[in-house]
C-alpha cells in the first residue's frame, strides 16, 4: 500500500507536458505521432449504418463523411495509409459534436467518441494551429483552463463587468455590434456571475443529521464561476440528504474541452491533477454531464500508459452523476409543492455518454406539483457541445433552432443536467423571445427542499 | 473554425465543374478524402472509388445530371443510405454517385385513402413514426429501417420481419416517379388503381437494384394499426424441434405477423450488443413469434402456438408481458447483424431462401461449411418465409480470411440453391452474388434478363456491372464450383 502510494505520487508528478514526452513513438500507417487511434475500436465497426440517422451532422448534411460510420472509416483509412492527416481529413473529424448519439445507436458498441478524440490528437500534432485559433488555443485552453486561479480572476472581471455598469455601457455603446453574432447572442444571456463555492464553503461541508457517507463533488472550473448557484444547490441537496460533502481544493478543470480539441497532453496533465486531488474519496459526484463523462473516460487518455491506466480506471469508477447518485440512494422526497410545468432535455453527455436518462426525470416527477411534459427527440444535441457553438456557429445554430422549436409551448421551465446546454438553450430562449426558465435538475430539487424548510421554520 | 489553414485547393476538373453548375457547388464532393467513405455500402468485401458524389434536391436535377453524364459517357449509380448488403451502391471505380438522401420530404399524406407520397431519401422508420399517433403504419420493416431509405427499399424490394403476413416492399408500392437512363421522367402506377392493363412495370422496377432507373418519388400504402398484437418467445434445445414447431404453426392455419429464429452464435452476438434480453446461452435456438389482428381471435392463436411449442419439447416459452418487453425483444432481434461487430471484427451476411421444412438439413450442411473453412457461422432466419441469413464471422486483417469467408458464403448459397431455394431473399444480388446467379439461372435465362435491362439501360451506364455475371467470369465460377466439389 505504502509502495503504491509512493508510486502514485511519482506518476502524478511526472509531467509529460512540459518535459516533452520522451516515450517511444508508436506509428500506425499515416499516423506518425504519439498516441495514435486504437485499431481495436474501428475493428468493431461492421459498416452497417445503424448509426447514420442518430448523428446530428449527418441529419443536417446527408454526407457520409459527416456520419459516425464515415468518420470511423476515414480514421481507419489514415491508418491503412490511404489518406493523409490533412485539412480535408480534419474537417469531418472536427465537425463532430462529440455528442455520442452514435454510441447509443450502434449495435456493435463502437467507441466513436474515443476514436474521434484520438484522431484529433493526431491532427493537432500534424497541423499546429495558426492565426486566431492558435492564439485562442494557447491562451484559453492551455493558459487559462488549467489554472483555477486564472479562471476565478476572469470570473471576477466578468462580475465586475456585469455589476459596474460596464455591461450596460457596452450594450449601449455598440461595442457589441462588432462582435460576431453568436458571441453577441452569448453575451446577452451570460448568467449573472456568482462567487465560486470554492473558498466560500469549507473544504468539508457537514451533513444535516447523522452522516450517511462522505462524498466529494467536482466543482468544475467554468461551472463554479458561471453557475456557482448550481454548485450551491448541489451542496445543499446532498447535505440535506445526509451526505458529508468534500470540496477538494486541488481539483481542476476536467480537461474535456482540451481532449475534444485534440489537446490530449494538457488533458492528461489535468487528469493526473484530478486523480490526485480526489484520492481521499471513494465517490466523486458531478453535476455537469460533460465533465462527468470526461472524468469517466480518463482511462481512454492513458490507454498506452500501463502505469497510469489502472489509476485512471480506479478513479473513473468512483465518478457518478449527481442525479443518478441521488436516485440510487433513495433521495428524500420533498413535501413542498412547486406548481410548474417542466420539460426535460437530455444532455448528450448524460444520456449517450453515461446512460443516465430515467433518474433525473424521476427526481423531477417526485417533486409535488411538478407536471412533466415530453420534449420530442429530447436526446438530440442542442448544439452547444463544449465550445462547438463557438467553433461551428452555423451547425450549432441549426441544432439550437430545432431544439427550441421542439420545446412544448405550455412549459414554464426546461430542466437539464449540464451547464453547457443551459447556456446554449438559454441563448435560444432569448433569441426567440420565449419565456421558459432554464434550470438544472438539482436546482429544482433544492428549491423544493428550501420551500419545505422555510414552511417548517415559519 | 479551428483550422490552421484553408483546405488545400484541388481544382475540380471540367466535369465536376459542370456538375456543380447543375446542382450547386456545395452539392458535389470530389476530394479523395471526401470520397473515400463512399467506397462501399453495408457490404465491405468489394470497394471502388467514385469519381464524385452529387447530392440532388429534386427530380429535375436528377434528370439534368443523368443527361449530362450520358453525354459524357460517364457511368453513374443511385445511392440511398448505403446500408445495402450486396454492394448495390458500391462503385466499381470511376462512377458518379447520385445521392438521394437530401430528397427526404414527405410530399403528401392521404390517410383516408391509406397512402403516402414520399421522396426517395425518406427514411423507412420515419414513415411509421410520423403516422403512428394517428393509428397507422408502414408495413415493410427491414432491420435497417432506422437508417435505410424508401428509395433503397424499392430498389432492393426489401423485406422485414413482418413481411410474412404483409408482404415485401413490392406489395406496398402504388406508384413511382422514375428518371430513366435517358434523363426522361416517367410516372408508373396510377393513383390507387391496383391493377392496370399492360405490363406490370411497377413490379419490374421494384427490386431492379437501381439498374433500370432512378426512383424520385414513391407512393406507398399505409395500413391501419392492428387492433391487438401478442408476441411469444420460445427457447429450444434442438434446432429440429424449433423447425418442426414452425411448420406446425403454419400448418395449423395461423399466419403470424412475424416468425423469426436465431441460433446459438447469433444469440451470443445480440446478447453482447446494445439490447441484451437475457436469453439463455446454452439453447440451440429461439423462436420469436408475433400474431396480430382483431382482438377476438388473438388469444386462441396464442394458445395454439404455446401448445405447438410444448408438443415440440420447448424448454421455456413465454408471452411478452407488455409493450416494453415486446419492444426489447424486437430491438434485440433487429440488432442481429450489427451485433456481430461485438463478437467479430467483420462479418459477411448471406441471404438464401430455402423451403422451410429443409432447415435442419441445411443447417447441418452450413455447420460442415463452417468447419471446412474454419470460420464461425451464425444463423438468423426469417423462419416463416424460409429466408435464411448465415452470418460468416471473420477478421479481414488476417490474410486469407476474407477470401475464405467469401468462398464459405458462396458455398452456403449453393446449399440453398440445391435444396430448391434461391440465392437471395431480400438483400439483392449487387456485386456480391452476380456470379452466383448461375446457381439458379441458365445462360439463356440470364441473357433474356439482360435484354430487358437493355430496353431501359442500353449502355449499362446506370449501375454497371451489377446483378448479372460478367460474361468472362462464368467459366471461372464453374471451374471453382467443380473444384470445390459443389
Ligand atoms: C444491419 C442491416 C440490416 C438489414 N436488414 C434488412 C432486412 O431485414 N431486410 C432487407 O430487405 N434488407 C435488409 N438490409 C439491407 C438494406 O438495408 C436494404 O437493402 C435497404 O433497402 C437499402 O436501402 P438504402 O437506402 O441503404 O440503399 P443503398 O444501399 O444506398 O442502395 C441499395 C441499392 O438501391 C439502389 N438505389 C438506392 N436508391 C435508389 C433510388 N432512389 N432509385 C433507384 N435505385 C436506388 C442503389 O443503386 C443500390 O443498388 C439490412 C442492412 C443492414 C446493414
Ligand atoms: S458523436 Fe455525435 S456528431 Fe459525432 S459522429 Fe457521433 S453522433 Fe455524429
Ligand atoms: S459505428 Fe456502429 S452503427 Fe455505425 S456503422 Fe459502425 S458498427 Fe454500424
Ligand atoms: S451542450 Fe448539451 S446537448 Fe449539447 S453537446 Fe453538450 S451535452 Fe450535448
Amino acid at each position: 500500500m505504502a509502495d503504491n502510494k509512493g508510486r502514485l505520487v511519482d506518476l502524478l508528478s511526472k509531467d509529460n507536458v512540459e518535459s516533452g514526452a520522451p516515450c517511444e513513438t508508436k506509428r500506425l500507417g499515416n499516423y506518425l505521432w504519439d498516441d495514435p487511434p486504437d485499431e481495436n475500436k474501428w475493428a468493431d465497426c461492421v459498416h452497417c449504418g445503424m448509426c447514420l440517422e442518430a448523428c446530428p451532422t449527418y441529419q443536417e448534411t446527408g454526407e457520409e463523411q459527416q456520419s459516425p460510420r464515415g468518420r470511423v472509416y476515414l480514421i481507419k483509412a489514415v491508418a491503412e495509409g490511404k489518406i493523409d492527416v490533412n485539412d480535408a481529413f480534419a474537417k469531418p473529424v472536427f465537425d463532430c459534436l462529440d455528442c455520442r448519439a452514435c454510441e447509443t445507436a450502434c449495435p456493435a458498441d463502437v467507441q466513436v467518441g474515443g476514436l474521434i478524440e484520438e484522431a484529433r490528437g493526431q491532427i493537432r500534432q500534424a497541423l499546429p494551429l495558426t492565426g486566431f485559433a492558435g492564439v485562442f488555443s494557447r491562451t484559453v485552453l492551455r493558459g487559462i483552463f488549467p489554472h483555477q486561479n486564472r479562471i476565478n480572476t476572469l470570473g471576477g472581471l466578468m462580475r465586475f463587468y456585469q455589476k459596474s455598469g460596464m455591461q450596460q455601457l457596452a450594450r449601449k455603446s455598440g461595442v457589441l455590434r462588432i462582435m460576431p453574432t453568436h458571441l453577441k447572442d452569448m453575451e446577452a444571456i451570460l448568467p449573472e456571475v456568482g462567487k465560486p463555492v470554492q473558498g466560500r464553503f469549507p473544504d468539508v461541508v457537514p451533513a444535516e443529521g447523522i452522516p450517511k457517507q462522505r462524498v466529494a463533488i467536482l466543482t468544475g472550473c467554468i461551472m463554479d464561476v458561471m453557475f456557482s448557484d448550481v454548485n450551491e444547490a448541489t451542496i445543499r441537496v446532498l447535505t440535506h440528504n445526509g451526505f458529508e460533502v468534500g470540496l477538494p481544493k486541488r481539483q481542476g478543470c476536467c480537461g474535456a474541452l482540451h481532449v475534444h480539441a485534440g489537446e490530449r497532453e494538457t488533458g492528461k496533465k489535468l487528469a493526473k491533477q484530478n486523480i490526485e486531488a480526489f484520492k481521499e474519496y471513494d465517490k466523486v459526484l458531478v453535476n455537469a454531464a460533460g465533465c462527468g463523462c470526461a472524468l469517466q473516460e480518463y482511462p481512454e487518455l492513458f490507454k498506452d500508459d500501463p502505469d497510469m491506466l489502472p489509476l485512471a480506471e480506479a478513479f473513473s469508477s468512483k465518478v457518478e452523476d449527481v442525479s443518478k447518485f441521488l436516485y440510487d440512494n433513495d433521495f428524500k422526497r420533498p413535501t413542498a409543492e412547486l406548481k410548474t410545468k417542466i420539460t426535460y432535455h437530455d444532455a448528450c453527455h448524460l444520456a449517450h455518454g453515461q446512460g443516465v436518462r430515467f433518474e433525473p426525470r424521476h427526481i423531477l416527477s417526485e417533486i409535488p406539483g411538478v407536471e412533466m411534459v415530453d420534449l420530442p427527440d429530447a436526446d438530440r444535441c442542442c448544439g452547444s457541445a463544449g465550445i462547438y457553438n463557438l467553433t461551428h456557429p452555423e451547425m450549432a445554430g441549426k441544432l439550437l433552432d430545432r431544439k427550441i422549436d421542439d420545446i412544448p409551448e405550455q412549459v414554464e421551465m426546461v430542466s437539464m443536467g449540464n451547464p453547457g446546454c443551459m447556456l446554449q438553450i438559454a441563448m435560444g430562449v432569448t433569441k426567440y423571445g420565449r419565456s421558459e426558465k432554464v434550470v438544472h435538475t438539482v436546482q429544482l430539487l433544492d428549491w423544493a427542499y428550501e420551500k419545505e424548510k422555510s414552511a417548517t421554520t415559519s | 473554425m479551428l483550422f490552421g489553414k484553408d483546405r488545400k485547393a484541388t481544382k475540380p476538373d471540367a466535369i465536376i465543374q459542370q456538375l456543380m453548375r447543375i446542382v450547386g457547388q456545395k452539392e458535389v464532393l470530389y476530394l479523395q478524402e471526401d470520397l473515400i467513405s463512399y467506397e462501399c455500402d453495408g457490404y465491405t468485401m468489394s470497394k471502388g472509388m467514385p469519381k464524385a458524389v452529387v447530392f440532388v434536391n429534386n427530380t429535375k436535377q436528377v434528370s439534368d445530371v443523368v443527361k449530362y453524364l450520358n453525354k459524357q459517357g460517364i457511368p453513374y449509380i443511385a445511392r440511398g443510405a448505403g446500408t445495402g448488403l450486396s454492394g448495390g451502391a458500391t462503385p466499381l471505380g470511376g462512377e458518379v454517385l447520385i445521392s438521394l438522401v437530401r430528397m427526404k420530404k414527405m410530399l403528401h399524406l392521404d390517410l383516408e385513402n391509406r397512402k403516402a407520397v414520399v421522396e426517395p431519401g425518406y427514411i423507412n422508420l420515419k414513415l411509421t413514426q410520423s403516422i403512428s399517433d394517428k393509428g397507422y403504419y408502414y408495413a415493410p420493416d427491414p432491420s435497417s429501417q432506422y437508417a435505410c431509405t424508401i428509395g433503397g427499399n424499392v430498389a432492393e424490394n426489401s423485406g422485414g420481419a413482418h413481411c410474412l403476413k404483409y408482404g415485401v416492399t413490392t406489395n406496398h408500392i402504388l406508384g413511382l416517379e422514375v428518371v430513366l437512363p435517358t434523363g426522361e421522367i416517367i410516372e408508373l402506377g396510377e393513383d390507387g388503381v391496383p391493377d392496370r392493363p399492360g405490363y406490370d412495370l411497377l413490379g419490374l422496377l421494384t427490386g431492379s437494384e437501381g439498374t433500370l432507373g432512378i426512383v424520385t418519388k414513391i407512393t406507398v400504402k399505409v395500413l391501419k394499426n392492428p387492433e391487438a398484437k401478442k408476441t411469444v418467445l420460445a427457447y429450444f434445445d434442438d434446432i429440429a424441434d424449433a423447425s418442426q414447431a414452425v411448420s406446425e404453426i403454419i400448418a395449423a392455419g395461423i399466419i403470424p405477423a412475424a416468425l423469426e429464429m436465431m441460433d446459438q452464435i447469433a444469440i451470443e452476438g445480440v446478447e453482447s450488443a446494445a439490447y441484451p434480453v437475457g436469453h439463455p446461452r446454452d439453447i440451440a435456438a429461439f423462436l420469436l413469434i408475433e400474431v396480430d389482428g382483431v382482438a377476438a381471435g388473438i388469444e386462441d392463436q396464442i394458445d395454439e402456438i404455446l401448445t405447438v411449442c410444448k408438443d415440440n419439447q420447448v424448454r421455456e416459452v413465454k408471452v411478452a408481458r407488455d409493450e416494453a418487453e415486446r419492444g426489447l425483444w424486437w430491438a434485440n432481434r433487429k440488432m442481429g447483424f450489427g451485433a456481430m461487430g461485438a463478437i467479430s471484427p467483420d462479418y459477411l451476411v448471406q441471404d438464401g431462401v430455402i423451403p422451410r421444412t429443409r432447415l435442419p438439413e441445411v443447417l447441418t450442411k452450413i455447420a460442415e461449411i463452417s468447419k471446412k473453412y474454419d470460420l464461425r457461422i451464425a444463423n438468423i432466419f426469417h423462419a416463416g418465409d424460409g429466408n435464411l441469413h448465415p452470418l460468416i464471422l471473420f477478421d479481414a486483417r488476417i490474410p486469407g480470411q476474407s477470401e475464405r469467408a467469401s468462398s464459405a458464403g458462396s458455398a452456403c448459397l449453393k446449399v440453398c440453391a440445391d435444396v430448391g431455394g434461391s440465392i437471395t431473399g431480400e438483400h439483392g444480388v449487387g456485386i456480391e452474388k452476380s456470379d452466383e446467379m448461375r446457381f439458379i439461372f441458365h445462360d439463356d435465362e440470364i441473357e433474356a434478363q439482360t435484354k430487358i435491362r437493355a430496353v431501359f439501360n442500353p449502355d449499362d451506364r446506370l449501375n454497371p456491372g451489377k446483378l448479372f455475371p460478367q460474361p468472362g467470369r462464368c467459366v471461372e465460377v464453374k471451374q471453382e464450383m467443380s473444384k470445390e466439389g459443389l
